[in-house]
């Protein structure tokens, strides 16, 4: 046992334990930078620091602009990470238990969009909005990012699909279910913890985006978009980042219930 | 009722349609434009006629192309030290948390969790000539004045960038080496290999894929990055993703931003390719 | 028990949502306003009037982030009743047919604006657009560190290298080389074009970095004492005013720039009258006087304008001083190919 856990994993003359908490520094430095920003009541951040203050936060919370595209943002993400998951669910269960013509081409195709840079993709679905006479909108913000996002989970799904036994789908349908019951009752489950995870990664790959975004935003922005904007005043820092705060707290609330979820055992 | 073979329809054909739709008929769609000789925004309802026009005044102004090369520069950078960086942090959470490597990955991950945009500006705030970084260096002696070329420099958007990246290049190397199983690392022990040669011939090779997929993910969405530098780049920091921005907003000359955005796909995708010509080729080496 | 997924039903309800998302995009309704604006100028403050009298109208407002981009937005189909830009592109609203006539026998405020502003939103005799913001660009600059600026050349000189910042505009930097060399803005050949391209790539590496956006990348600076020279609107003269900082607004020989904000009425819109409304209260007392206190630019009604009394707004904007309107060239409309020969030059200057 004590053999084990020296090979590999043992101690060795690096200290990957400093050089973590040495990168954890230097990440939260500037975080931690933005969080005083926004509690700090001067809107210029300078030292010493002037005082402590909750107004921002409460101005945030009035500013219905603000909620609205922080709203915009849930509704975009929501939208594309739900259609991106059942995309590439799709993908993954066609690519792994069939063979057709098209088979490789699919995969392919998924995966594409990680090699286009997301400004081409941008201008591009910009181009396209305006032949077909679309106005732009949340909806071709959520097109966007549904693009973006599926790579993302088809590659999650696929890695779990791989790993699903099909002598399992094979005897359901012995019993005599049908393909589609099969998939909604053995499948499905089995996916369930997988599912929620893809789901998250392009939730979060949505949400923050903000280069796809400026070009497709119409009359309602998303939070990045709004932002964006917001930047030209700078009296009005504190305040956004105020609110972003309260969206980092809310996303990674959700992402430990998330991964609770995730981790029971059948 | 749907049989198994009927359903293969409804599995496969909707990500086809959303891709064609959403995905290959825009780009084809900026290829084509590309090809159009008007300057200003297009009208879609003016005939089609095909030129090389946008190609041609792409090529007779050579800063467009410099830009490319310094934007194709640059993220290279950026990609390989977020890459390098994130290198020995996975390693640490795939290694040594164990048990605990969820809660460290989270740890991790919270910066990651806000907002792109303020964690760009913060770097603005640190950088400028009476922010955190210039204070603290003044403080300490190091220099007797601010440092002007921290901010608004392509060195400004090289740090803001990889700091950005760092925690995001770590979950594809920490997958890798997730992966590893401690059956090759035992052998090679048994075969007397110490710590450092086990890391270099076996832990290295195996996460190889891993880093590479990071340096990727990296690398790609940097080469057309354009709110960064517009952020903190300064006359000097403005890259290939700016002139298209440019063109697309401020200039609006569609075909041109069409045209140059094509050169940048075609760019990436030969980047690609060799890429992955150079890993079959180690793997067969190995 | 594990979660059990069907993606089947949030699927259909986002599906549902995004068609009703569609929908709602359908365009303004009868007692709705949509407004192609700045960022910024959609608070209530820049429209309190409009909305006392309306209280039951939903004002939404689409934003546009320079004047290219607000042409390339209405040209592109948006929406919008109404849109707000700066002079330069009249002759291009009127000539692609985006804007419509407006009946200015409906507008209760028209008579006090004096009759030079009210010629700056005529094309062809025909009122189209109606003037709101004003405000003039010309050199702001740290007294302690440069002694008095008298030309626009400042600019360009490499005295103050790094300490400078240029607005990122093309038009701008070809108006400024216009006013410098005594050329003709509304003639400029190709040869003075590239001279002017020249000129402005040499010019480039003196600046600490242009600026797009006055209270983010320009005033903060020029209080801090960052930026010395810069080409910059009353606004930040008198925010820098009220900090303490040493600044001064110059009276260059070649005159200052004046620009006026214009709004128009989209030729599609379905809400002639309100829009004409909006237009209307724009000008009115509170919503101008607002303008003028909040933001110290300058508004189209003289009758808010001759109340100020503020010395450092009178400061700013020359009230006292008739002979600085003298001097001041107003931005003529451009041509659509000068337009794009102009941002062409400056995203290429930029890209060199």
């Amino acid at each position: 046992m004590s053999r084990r856990s020296a090979i590999g994993v043992g101690r060795t003359r690096v200290p990957l334990g400093t050089v973590y908490v040495l990168m954890l520094l230097f990440l939260y430095f500037p975080i931690a930078l933005l969080f005083i920003f926004s509690v700090n009541t001067n809107t210029v951040l300078t030292f010493p620091l002037r005082g402590f203050t909750l107004e921002w936060y409460r101005e945030g919370f009035g500013d219905s602009a603000l909620l609205e595209a922080a709203r915009n943002s849930v509704l975009v993400g929501v939208g594309s990470a739900s259609i991106a998951t059942a995309l590439g669910l799709g993908v993954s269960i066609s690519v792994t238990r069939f063979r057709f013509r098209g088979r490789v081409g699919l995969l392919a195709l998924s995966g594409l969009p990680l090699i286009v840079p997301f400004v081409v993709l941008g201008v591009s679905l910009f181009l396209l909005f305006n032949l077909a006479d679309l106005p732009r909108s949340l909806f071709a913000i959520a097109a966007g990012h549904t693009v973006i996002a599926l790579p993302f989970a088809t590659l999650i799904l696929l890695a779990r699909m791989g790993g699903l036994d099909p002598a399992l789908e094979d005897a359901a349908m012995d019993l005599g279910a049908t393909y589609p019951v099969t998939l909604r009752r053995v499948v499905l489950p089995l996916m369930g913890p997988t599912l929620l995870s893809a789901w998250l990664t392009c939730f979060i790959v949505s949400f923050d985006e903000v280069a796809i975004a400026l070009f497709l935003a119409g009359g309602d922005p998303t939070f990045p978009v709004f932002l964006y904007g917001q930047l030209r005043f700078a009296q009005r820092l504190p305040v956004l980042i105020a609110m972003a705060v309260m969206l980092t707290v809310l996303t990674v609330t959700l992402t430990l219930i998330a991964f609770r979820l995730g981790r029971r055992k059948p | 009722m749907l049989g198994r073979r009927g359903a293969l329809r409804f599995l496969a054909l909707p990500p086809y349609l959303w891709l064609a739709v959403f995905f290959v008929l825009p780009v084809l769609l900026i290829v084509a434009i590309s090809f159009r000789p008007e300057a200003g925004p297009i009208d879609f309802g003016d005939p089609w006629t095909f030129s090389l026009a946008q190609y041609q005044r792409i090529w007779e102004t050579p800063a467009y192309l410099r830009r490319l090369g310094m934007s194709v520069g640059m993220a290279l950078a950026i990609a390989a030290s977020a890459t390098l960086l994130a290198y020995p942090i996975a390693y640490f959470l795939a290694f040594r948390a164990r048990e605990r490597a969820v809660f460290f990955l989270i740890l991790l991950l919270i910066p990651f969790a806000v907002s792109y945009l303020l964690r760009v500006m913060a770097w603005r705030l640190m950088l400028g000539g009476e922010g955190a970084i210039n204070s603290i260096f003044q403080w300490l002696g190091i220099t007797s004045a601010p440092i002007d070329l921290l901010l608004y420099s392509p060195v400004a958007v090289v740090i803001t960038l990889i700091y950005v990246w760092i925690p995001f290049a770590a979950l594809p190397i920490y997958a890798a080496l997730q992966r590893i199983e401690r059956g090759h690392l035992e052998a090679a022990a048994d075969l007397g290999a110490g710590p450092w040669s086990r890391f270099w011939r076996v832990t290295v090779p195996l996460s190889l894929p891993g880093a590479i997929a990071a340096f990727f993910m990296v690398f790609i969405p940097t080469v057309g990055e354009y709110v960064t530098p517009s952020l903190v780049g300064g006359t000097e920091g403005y890259m290939y993703g700016n002139i298209i921005q440019d063109f697309f907003t401020r200039a609006a000359s569609w075909a041109t931003g069409s045209a140059l955005s094509v050169i940048m796909l075609l760019l990436t995708l030969v980047l690609v390719a060799v890429a992955l010509r150079l890993i079959d080729v180690r793997r067969l080496a190995s | 028990m594990p979660a059990r997924m069907n993606p089947a039903r949030p699927l259909l309800a986002m599906l549902a949502g995004g068609v009703l998302l569609l929908s709602s995009c359908a365009g303004a309704e009868p007692n709705e306003l949509l407004v192609l604006e700045w960022a910024g100028y959609d608070e209530e403050r820049w429209w309190p009037d409009f909305k006392t009298a309306n209280p039951d109208t939903a004002v939404d407002f689409e934003f546009g982030t320079n004047d290219a981009d607000i042409l390339a937005k209405m040209g592109a189909g948006s929406e919008a009743d109404v849109f707000h830009f700066y002079t330069g592109y009249e002759q291009l609203y009127v000539d692609e047919e985006l804007v419509r006539e407006i009946d200015t026998s409906k507008l209760t405020n028209w008579d006090a604006v004096p009759a030079d502003m009210q010629a700056l939103g005529q094309i062809d005799g025909k009122q189209y657009f109606i003037p709101w913001d004003w405000g003039f660009s010309s050199i702001l600059y740290n007294t302690d560190e440069v002694p008095e600026v008298t030309s626009w050349d400042a600019l360009l000189n490499e005295d103050y290298a790094g300490h400078i910042a240029m607005w990122d505009d093309g038009p701008a930097a070809v108006t400024v080389s216009a006013y410098i060399n005594g050329w003709d803005e509304t003639a400029i050949t190709d040869e003075q074009l590239a001279q002017i391209e020249e000129d402005w790539i040499a010019q480039k590496p003196l600046n600490i970095h242009y600026w797009d956006s006055e209270y983010d990348n320009l005033c903060p600076e020029v209080i801090s004492g960052d930026i010395w020279i810069a080409y910059a609107w009353p606004g930040c003269y008198a925010t820098a005013l009220f900090e303490g900082a040493p600044v001064a607004y110059a009276n260059p020989v070649e005159g200052r720039n004046s620009w006026v904000g214009l709004y128009g009425i989209s030729t599609d819109t379905d809400s002639y009258e309100l829009a004409l409304q909006f237009l209307d209260a724009k000008l009115a007392e509170l919503t101008c006087g607002t303008l003028v206190t909040d933001y110290y630019y300058g508004c189209a009604n003289e009758e808010v304008m001759a109340a100020v009394d503020d010395p450092v707004l009178i400061e700013a904007f020359a009230l006292n001083d008739p002979s600085v309107l003298e001097t001041t060239n107003f931005t003529p409309p451009v041509t659509a190919e000068d337009r794009d020969a102009w941002t062409a030059m400056w995203t290429r200057v930029k890209a060199e």
